[in-house]
């Protein structure tokens, strides 16, 4: 259970002792991938928690989404069209929509343990 | 099925390691970014308008320094003037006699003579008489003006500075240069070149005339003179300066 947690402390280390900057033209279609992978990591613990978890749907969908939401954005920029807008809104208001599940689940679920 | 778990743990944390190096770079880029242009037009303009005031602001402070230096050089040419005009002033000091001068000179000491060497003039009127007869203002003027004549730059007698309007007069028995009384023994300071001063005087026959007064002159060259300042008060009353045409 707590070995995704070290891989994110893993992770965060390596990034940072890499030393990796993105220059600021392109950093916000790394924000939009990282928004992507988080809204996908909540999407994996929400049906985690609604028991329809399945690793291949969460694989794919963090990989697509982080590399579909990057492209099109880039691609956004080339045409003139702002699409990483549509992206960070599409992708906030499922993260927010994500969590919120998560709250009642588990509101509900201690809720229960109390009764 | 644990195995199965346990693989998901797996990609999981896999996963995330990837999510957390996206998270350090993008904090690191947004952290220190790297800096490219990524202002707007009008963000842009307003700093050029901030530079442009800026600049406006410098070239005005550039004029303001230029006309500073500008004023500063005239004065100094002005300054320039002032230092010449002090030449002059010093200069006219000098020849006006109202500053201390020193130099190349003689000084002629007259003093009574020993001793009346002819005795056949022990019958006449004896020595008082003679000895009375003291050189009078004429004799100093003959004197100094042979010594002006022969190119005496300053001449002062008994430390008594001579200047253009100086007089030499008896009042009374005494002998008064302007209105100073001088008292014998006289001493006569000249400046100027000393052997066409002792060679004027000697042509002049000063020594034999002030021999008549029972006086005798002592000579002597001097390499450095000094001759006091005239120190007399004086007021300019009836003159004034001509002006002429184009004068400005």
């Amino acid at each position: 259970m707590w070995l995704p947690l070290i891989g994110l402390i893993v992770g965060l280390a390596v990034g940072f002792l890499l030393d990796w900057r993105v220059p600021q033209e392109y950093s916000s279609y790394l924000s939009i991938a990282l928004l992507a992978g988080l809204d996908t990591i909540f999407g994996g613990i929400r049906s985690f928690l609604e028991r329809t978890f399945n690793v291949r749907i969460f694989m794919s969908g963090f990989f697509f989404n982080t590399l579909f939401a990057a492209g099109l954005a880039f691609i956004g920029g080339f045409l003139g069209i702002d699409l990483y807008l549509a992206a960070i809104v599409a992708f906030g208001v499922r993260l927010f929509n994500n969590l919120a599940v998560i709250r009642r689940i588990v509101l509900s679920r201690w809720i229960n343990q109390q009764e | 099925m644990l195995q199965k778990s346990r693989k998901i743990t797996f990609i999981l944390a896999i996963i995330s390691a990837i999510i957390g190096v996206m998270l350090a770079v993008q904090l690191r880029s947004s952290l220190h970014p790297v800096h490219k242009e990524s202002r707007s037009i009008a963000e842009l303009r307003t700093t050029l308008q901030k530079e442009l005031e800026k600049h406006k602001n410098l070239l005005a402070d550039i004029s303001k320094y230029n006309q500073l230096y500008y004023q500063y050089e005239t004065s100094l040419s002005e300054d320039e003037s002032i230092s010449v005009m002090k030449e002059e002033l010093e200069r006219n000091r000098r020849l006006a006699g109202m500053v201390e001068v020193e130099g190349e000179g003689i000084v002629l000491q007259v003093v009574d003579a020993p001793v009346p060497q002819e005795p056949i003039l022990d019958e006449h009127m004896q020595v008082p008489v003679v000895r009375e007869y003291t050189i009078d203002d004429e004799d100093l003027r003959w004197l100094v003006n042979i010594l002006f004549a022969n190119g005496a730059q300053a001449i002062s007698i008994n430390e008594q500075r001579l200047v253009a309007t100086s007089a030499i007069r008896n009042v009374g028995d005494v002998i008064q240069i302007d209105t100073r009384t001088i008292k014998p023994p006289y001493e006569i300071k000249a400046l100027g070149e000393p052997e066409v001063l002792l060679s004027a005087l000697k042509l002049e026959g000063v020594e034999e005339n002030f021999r008549l007064a029972n006086k005798k002159v002592l000579a002597e060259k001097r390499d450095k003179l000094l001759i006091a300042a005239n120190k007399e008060p004086r007021v300019i009353q009836f003159m004034k300066p001509v002006k002429e045409k184009g004068d400005s």
